[in-house]
């Protein structure tokens, strides 16, 4: 039987008049790799900061590893989306700091921050004072003091915010490995792709409510494909209109990069009967069922379309 | 997984604490404005004398006095021998009552050992018409000073028809350092006099001598019939120097508070350490390293002062009893300090919205700088009994009472004191956790009274 590494009971929090979070039921299996995803004041933010305990609910439970919050602290590494560091203490220092909040004996703590240091490629800031290190370095190290204690649960809010992609890709690995280790991880994104290549499972969230909350092969299952993509033989955009023709088909749109057509079907018609009806309208060279994106989830779900990464704010 | 200890939230508050002392005192800026400013301002204090001791040029010249009499000059000479001057500048040192004790016993003596070499001839002149030629003696340095006295200043009766007491006019060189000048006003107006005397026939030194009002040593008898000497300047100073030592030691570990809590805040560290502790422990992580650091620089500039006061033969005005009742009263204006500063630290974004929310209350804790004196003068009195109630100021009221008492202030009086001053710090602590409870999450627009009050109740 799978075991919750969160609880939440009918979770609501409210600031003043502002429903921020209206009821949400929520379980993290343990061991999973949870992504957080929503617009803009959805909620997000707020559920993840119930979780930690940084703030309470004003109804309802929150169960963190099988404890209370406030007791699991230790036990769960965290990284904020707003960053913060102390400007004025050395890299080394600041990590020992945060271990030895977390509960990490003093003895072996060096050799500790040393060999994570030199996991994110750092060795060389170790003495530096934080205020000295790029805003990717200082992204870096903040990722470290999150999981440097080795918690059981790792919450990173909007993790790869403002790296670069050599960055995005070391802090993406790390992940990995540190969910192939077993450790349940809940990240919150922005970025649908993200989510989708990371995630086993995804809890979408939109005016304080859980509107899904399913893993990606339930996903998948559950949202079937719309979209046909047609590359006919002629590699001519004005077959794209002819398709768009076809019946069943709502909209027809050109992509000049695969020299394809898109096609997007009618909930109630077969995509099989499109593809037919494409084969025999033209010589095509490939036609193809698209699978179903996150995007396109959150389009149908939210009703509009994911804003980018630096767009992102409180969740 | 990691040999993880279990974090109790004392560890946590202490490695917090610990922090925050390590790198408040441990920093250029602690060690240089709290350690070497005082101390170089001491030596600065120190150096002064010498300095200007070195910088006076000796005084060598001829100082012209026209007195158609000509009996000022001869007494003037007498005021300007170096021996007369350095007498003078002793009795007057020694009237000074902080000095009657200080160490050495001869310390005036020692203080006019700086004293500027002085070779002055006093030449007489009688004939009033040179008056124009002297001036130019004057004006070209040839001459130190021309005194002209008329002589009507020599009469009993030193009136004009006014009533106005009649002058005499001493000209020196523009370059001629104020100190010469003073030197020289005082010998001649010291030599009129005893010209004066010498008129009426009468002996100068007797007279001086019946004239002298007696010094005074005030014996001040506490209730139990124990008699102790009264050193007034002390007794009014060192209320003052008490409380400005509490003053100093919470406020610049309170000014730290704010500041860092305000950079917590924006630097977004505030979340993280959130993550890691609960609000109450960082708050109390935070007030224990700043005491640590407050305690620091008390135990400094107390031992500083004690060890002043020791030296000046004045350590008995100090009482054990008195440094244990100074420690309490620190520990209570430091928790009302410290709890006002980290509330407001985590309720704005920046200093200058701090300083609205900081004005009421530094209004009510001016008030002991306000009332010093009346409260120093009658530490008993109903302005000293009154004002020590009134929280937070409470702490240093009680310390200049305390202080400035030679009898002792009325035992209930000083209980109900703590009491009421620690029940107080209780309300404090109460509002101030909650208000840094939901302020250290809260960003943009500084909070209003009004919101503050919400937050104490939603908190």
């Amino acid at each position: 039987m799978t075991t919750s590494a969160v609880n939440l009971r009918a979770v609501w929090k409210r600031f003043g008049k502002t429903e921020a979070v209206r009821g949400i039921d929520l379980d993290v299996p343990d061991g999973s790799l949870t992504g957080f995803i929503g617009p803009n004041g959805a909620g997000k933010s707020t559920t993840i900061r119930m979780i930690m305990s940084i703030i309470h609910p004003d109804e309802g439970s929150v169960q963190v590893l099988g404890a209370d919050a406030i007791s699991a602290k230790d036990r769960i590494g965290y990284l904020p989306e707003e960053r913060g560091l102390y400007r004025r203490m050395r890299v080394t220092e600041f990590l020992k700091f945060m271990a030895t909040l977390k509960g990490l004996p003093g003895a072996g703590l060096d050799a500790r921050v040393n060999a994570w240091l030199e996991r994110v490629q750092l060795t060389d800031a170790s003495k530096k004072r934080c205020q000295e290190l790029s805003k990717g370095q200082q992204q870096k190290i903040q990722f470290i003091a999150s999981v440097i204690h080795d918690p059981e649960l790792i919450i990173l809010d909007e993790p790869f915010s403002g790296l670069d992609p050599v960055n995005a890709r070391l802090i993406n690995r790390l992940i990995r490995d540190l969910h192939d280790a077993g450790r349940t991880i809940i990240f919150s994104t922005h970025v649908m792709h993200q989510a989708e290549q990371l995630c086993d499972r995804i809890v979408l969230i939109n005016h304080g409510e859980k509107i899904l909350d399913a893993s990606m092969t339930e996903i998948h299952a559950r949202f079937d494909p719309r979209t046909v993509q047609v590359e006919p033989s002629s590699h001519n955009p004005a077959d794209a209109s002819r398709l768009g023709a076809l019946p069943g088909v709502e909209r027809a749109q050109w992509n000049p990069e695969r020299h394809a057509a898109e096609l997007t079907i009618a909930r109630d018609v077969d995509p099989q009967d499109v593809m037919r009806a494409a084969i025999a309208l033209m010589p095509v060279r490939t036609v193809e069922l698209r699978k179903t994106t996150l995007d396109d989830v959150f389009v149908e779900l939210v009703g509009e379309a994911m804003p980018s990464s630096e767009e992102s704010g409180n969740g | 997984m990691a040999d993880r200890m279990h974090a109790s939230p004392m560890r946590r508050v202490w490695t917090i604490a610990f922090r925050e002392f390590r790198h408040t005192v441990i920093t250029k800026g602690f060690i240089f404005g709290a350690v070497v400013m005082p101390v170089v301002m001491f030596a600065a204090f120190a150096a002064l004398g010498l300095l200007i001791g070195m910088q006076m040029t000796p005084v060598v010249g001829t100082l012209v006095v026209i007195d158609e009499s000509g009996t000022v000059a001869a007494f003037a000479a007498e005021e300007l021998t170096p021996e007369q001057v350095a007498k003078d500048m002793q009795e007057s040192l020694r009237r000074t009552s902080a000095l009657k004790n200080w160490p050495g016993s001869d310390a005036a003596q020692q203080a006019t050992a700086s004293l500027p070499s002085i070779d002055v001839k006093v030449e007489s002149v009688q004939d009033v018409n040179r008056v124009d030629e002297l001036r130019a003696k004057v004006q070209d340095g040839s001459l130190l000073g021309l005194a002209i006295v008329t002589p009507e200043l020599l009469n009993a009766n030193h009136m004009d028809a006014e009533g106005n007491e009649l002058t005499f006019t001493l000209i020196v060189p523009t370059r001629s350092a104020p100190r010469l000048t003073g030197m020289l006003e005082k010998s001649i107006a010291k030599a009129i006099v005893k010209a004066r005397v010498q008129r009426v026939g009468t002996d100068y030194t007797s007279l001086k001598a019946l004239l002298a009002l007696p010094e005074t040593s005030v014996r001040r008898m506490s209730t139990e019939g124990a008699e102790a000497d009264e050193n007034a300047i002390a007794k009014t100073l060192l209320p003052m120097g008490f409380m400005m030592l509490l003053w100093i030691a919470t406020f610049a570990s309170g000014q730290y508070l704010l500041t860092t809590t305000i950079e917590e805040k924006a630097s977004k560290v505030m979340e993280v350490l959130l993550s890691a502790v609960s609000p109450m422990e960082l708050l109390c992580g935070k007030i224990i390293g700043y005491a640590m650091v407050s305690a620091v620089m008390l135990g400094m500039y107390g031992a500083l002062g004690i060890a002043g006061l020791s030296a000046a033969a004045m350590g008995d005005l100090v009482s054990p009893g008195m440094l244990i009742l100074m420690l309490v009263y620190f520990v209570m204006a430091y928790a009302f300090v410290s709890i006002m500063m980290a509330s407001v630290g985590s309720a704005v974004n920046d200093l200058r919205e701090a300083q609205s929310l900081v004005t009421p209350a530094m209004l009510i804790l001016t008030l002991p700088i306000m009332l010093w004196l009346p409260i120093s003068e009658q530490p008993n009195g109903w302005i000293a009994t009154i004002s020590s109630f009134i929280p937070p100021a409470i702490p240093f009221v009680m310390v200049l009472r305390v202080t400035a008492s030679n009898e002792q202030i009325d035992t209930w009086q000083v209980i109900l004191s703590l009491v009421w001053g620690f029940a107080w710090v209780g309300v404090f602590v109460w509002g101030g956790a909650k208000i840094f409870r939901v302020g250290v999450l809260m960003q943009g627009k500084p909070p209003s009274p009004r919101e503050l009050i919400k937050w104490l109740r939603m908190a």
